[in-house]
């Protein structure tokens, strides 16, 4: 019994002080992600340059056929329980492009993100990793966190950003689209923007720009601490989704609840 | 030029290297052999800072590096030149790129072009004259381990480290890159640590040996006097038994 | 010109390939299902592992997502003084559509690229054909539990996350939105229905299928080594949520 309570006692230390050293590790990676990002004197340019056509290139039609069936279905199911109550369509458009803008596109873009860019970033430095072309940076003096990660964190923040925004535009129109060809909701009915508030602008460029930023570093996080042997870019690139995912979430999480009681309160 | 005092490593709770104590001196070719799993890539790799040493005093040229920090390892690491066992070329870059890469971030003095120029001076010298502009996955293997090469001696460092340059390589190919490290080295007078699974190949090429097994010294000497040790390990592994604590 | 021509050709007979291999795969498994050859304790095996060993993952995600929803949920309904929607609007957006969503794609994140990984792990490690040599057929042996598996358990997780999500959603109703919890379950109780729960756990199992079809057919046509399981891992998760998302969009209208 003792010894069963010992070992269990033995196993949640051991748990807990994983998680810390996890923890103190990803802040380091982020602190040096940041430090590189003050220091960064356009010597990478090309680079930074570089990872953002390949972000964008390898997302755009990813993030257009995703978010707009989304935006399309999320119209759909609002108008279908308009019909059942009131009926009256006339205040779908405005609220939609509201909640779009402060609430659903910053998210779903970031989710797809994380999955398409965080785990290709895991998946590229942890290849380096088991290929030892991470010790083979070090070895010349170079920080790996400098010359792997920053670009690719410059380049996500903004491309994330440039995104989000196309996906608003890709949302809404596919919602009119649906709210027109379905419901007989008139364009001009729905494209109307004065909802909209300065808060909501500040709070989805917020969750986009934070978002963007997260997703490198926890990926770039998962992929610099792969394992040995044949699993581990797969377990790292696997660890990469659900965790810059759940980041997501949590972030998201926080500053909608913030927003709530700040800038968006009436 | 390098002292190990001691030097034990531990990883997630497991003893890999255990009080290795060992001088390289200037000018010495060493190889580093054992059983697989015995430590000898780990210390490799203790010597370049890439992990910390647990226990014990590391000096390269009288600088002691155990528990030196990330930025102060910089000026260190940059007096070894090493082969990974993989090679690990930047996949990103192309071969010249990749040999010029260590001297491009050390501060040299010289030019860009210089830099350039020397890479491909280089990369003539190891043989590979005109392949200067593929990149690695368009090499074979004995070619990318010859770029790897050239990597490793371009800032002429006066620590040198192959690990298992000749793995993989078929014998003619393997004799040739003997060739090469020999050449190379009656032009500097760097300290050589090679590690190999190819004990005869091996030790053609240098003029000492050091033994681990299980993390512990079991020889450290002449390669000559290797024959008489009579250590049960050392004597089963040089003559490949069946019988013996293996 | 002739560039572009090749470069669209290529894409075009690339993605003939992806699909018509995925059909394949569908066709295997469905043939190994009737009748049913597979190994039973590897299911067993593989319905702990990926439904089990999911859970906090989906709670965790669930919780912040009802949160979520209830904080959108209320900037609208402050402006109106609505407060007797929130309830409805959180169990509605939750059951029908985010819950599903973000519940298959955490599941796709979790499971499914862990599926890749291993499977991949196997092909590069030579450990399918060793199964061949032995006259296992890796079909039965790896596949159709992993399919059958990862169906059930993100429809069983999707239950457990519906729940969670409604509990996270009225606790921040609470706490952020000055919604009692009175009045968020009146709401919730007399505007969700059975057929919105119905309408998200059927579309939790197509998903379930979606990412344990994709994330088999990776895992099984990994090339090069531990860098081209990194490779398939991030194919298949793109794919799985390229695949959740456009049949979310079919079944929202043929579930209408």
């Amino acid at each position: 019994m003792t010894g069963k309570l010992y070992e269990m006692t033995a196993n949640l230390g051991g748990f807990v002080t994983g998680i810390f050293a996890a923890a103190l590790s990803l802040f380091s990676i982020a602190m040096r992600t940041f430090r590189g990002v003050f220091r960064f004197r356009g010597r990478a340019q090309g680079e930074v340059l570089k990872q953002m056509y390949l972000i964008g290139n390898r997302s755009l039609i990813f993030v257009t056929v995703t978010l707009g069936a989304l935006g399309m279905v999320l119209v759909f199911q609002v108008c279908l329980q308009i019909n059942k109550i009131t009926g009256d369509q006339s205040q779908v458009g405005p609220e939609f492009i509201k909640g779009m803008i402060h609430a659903f596109v910053p998210i779903l873009t970031a989710m797809m993100l994380a999955t398409r860019v965080g785990a290709g970033i895991a998946a590229e430095t942890g290849s380096m990793v088991v290929t030892e072309q991470i010790d083979a940076l070090r070895m010349t003096g170079v920080d790996p966190v400098d010359f792997i990660l920053v670009p690719r964190f410059i380049a996500s923040v903004v491309m994330t950003f440039v995104l989000g925004v196309y996906a608003m535009v890709i949302v809404i129109v596919a919602g009119a689209f649906m709210a027109h060809s379905s419901f007989g909701v008139n364009y001009n009915v729905f494209f109307v923007f004065d909802k909209v508030t300065g808060g909501d602008l500040f709070i989805g460029s917020l969750k986009l720009i934070v978002h963007g930023g997260a997703i490198p570093i926890v990926a770039g996080y998962c992929g610099l601490t792969t394992g040995r042997g044949s699993e581990g870019v797969g377990n790292a690139t696997t660890r990469a989704v659900i965790n810059s995912s759940l980041a997501v979430i949590i972030i998201d999480f926080i500053i909608s609840g913030v927003g709530l009681l700040t800038v968006q309160k009436i | 030029m390098i002292t190990l005092k001691n030097v034990s490593c531990k990883m997630s709770g497991k003893q890999i290297l255990d009080g290795i104590t060992a001088t390289f001196n200037k000018g010495e070719i060493w190889g580093i052999i054992g059983p697989p799993g015995c430590g000898k890539s780990m210390l490799m790799k203790l010597i370049c800072g890439l992990y910390p040493v647990t226990d014990g005093d590391l000096y390269i040229e009288s600088e002691n590096i155990a528990g030196m920090s990330e930025v102060r390892l910089v000026p260190v690491r940059r007096k070894i030149g090493m082969l990974f066992q993989n090679n690990a070329l930047f996949d990103f870059m192309n071969v010249w790129e990749n040999v010029a890469f260590p001297l491009s971030r050390m501060n040299s003095g010289l030019s860009p072009e210089e830099i350039r120029l020397k890479a491909f001076e280089r990369l003539k010298a190891v043989g590979l004259g005109g392949s200067e502009e593929k990149m690695p996955s368009e090499l074979s293997g004995g070619m990318r381990k010859r770029v790897g090469v050239a990597r490793a001696i371009i800032t002429e460092p006066p620590v040198i480290i192959y690990d298992e340059p000749t793995a993989g390589l078929d014998p003619v190919t393997t004799s040739k890159i003997y060739d090469l490290l020999n050449e190379i080295q009656s032009r500097s007078q760097s300290v050589v640590l090679t590690i190999s699974s190819d004990i005869i190949g091996l030790r053609s090429f240098v003029k000492n040996i050091l033994f681990i097994n299980e993390g512990k010294i079991l020889y450290c000497g002449p390669e000559q006097e290797i024959d008489h040790c009579t250590d049960p390990v050392v004597y089963q592994f040089l003559r490949g038994l069946d019988e013996g604590p293996l | 010109m002739y560039n572009l021509i090749a470069k669209i050709g290529e894409g075009a007979l690339n993605l003939c390939h992806e699909t018509g291999g995925l059909l394949h795969l569908l066709f295997m498994v469905i043939k190994s299902l009737f009748p049913p050859r597979f190994d039973p304790g590897e299911f067993l095996r593989n319905l702990y592992k990926m439904g089990v060993k999911s859970v906090p993952i989906i709670i965790l995600t669930a919780f912040f997502t009802g949160g979520i929803m209830v904080i959108q949920a209320s900037v609208f309904v402050k402006r109106f003084g609505a407060t007797s929607l929130v309830g409805w609007g959180a169990g509605y957006a939750v059951f029908r559509e985010v819950g599903p969503i973000l519940l298959g794609l955490m599941f796709s994140g979790r499971v499914g690229s862990n599926n890749t990984a291993e499977l991949g792990t196997m092909v590069v490690t030579e450990q399918i054909d060793g199964l061949k040599a032995l006259g296992i057929d890796p079909m039965q042996y790896l596949i159709v539990p992993r399919v059958l598996s990862m169906i059930i358990m993100l429809f069983l997780l999707t239950i457990i996350g519906d729940v969670i999500a409604i509990v996270g959603a009225a606790l921040f109703g609470i706490l952020i939105a000055d919604v009692s919890f009175a009045a968020f379950w009146t709401s919730f109780s007399q505007n969700v229905h059975v057929a919105d729960v119905v309408h998200g756990l059927i579309k939790a199992g197509v998903f379930g299928f979606i990412v344990s079809l994709t994330s088999c057919y990776a895992g099984m046509t990994v090339r090069g080594g531990a860098v081209g399981v990194g490779r398939a891992v991030n194919n298949a998760v793109v794919t799985a949520a390229l695949g959740i998302v456009i049949s979310d969009y079919f079944l929202t209208y043929s579930l209408s």
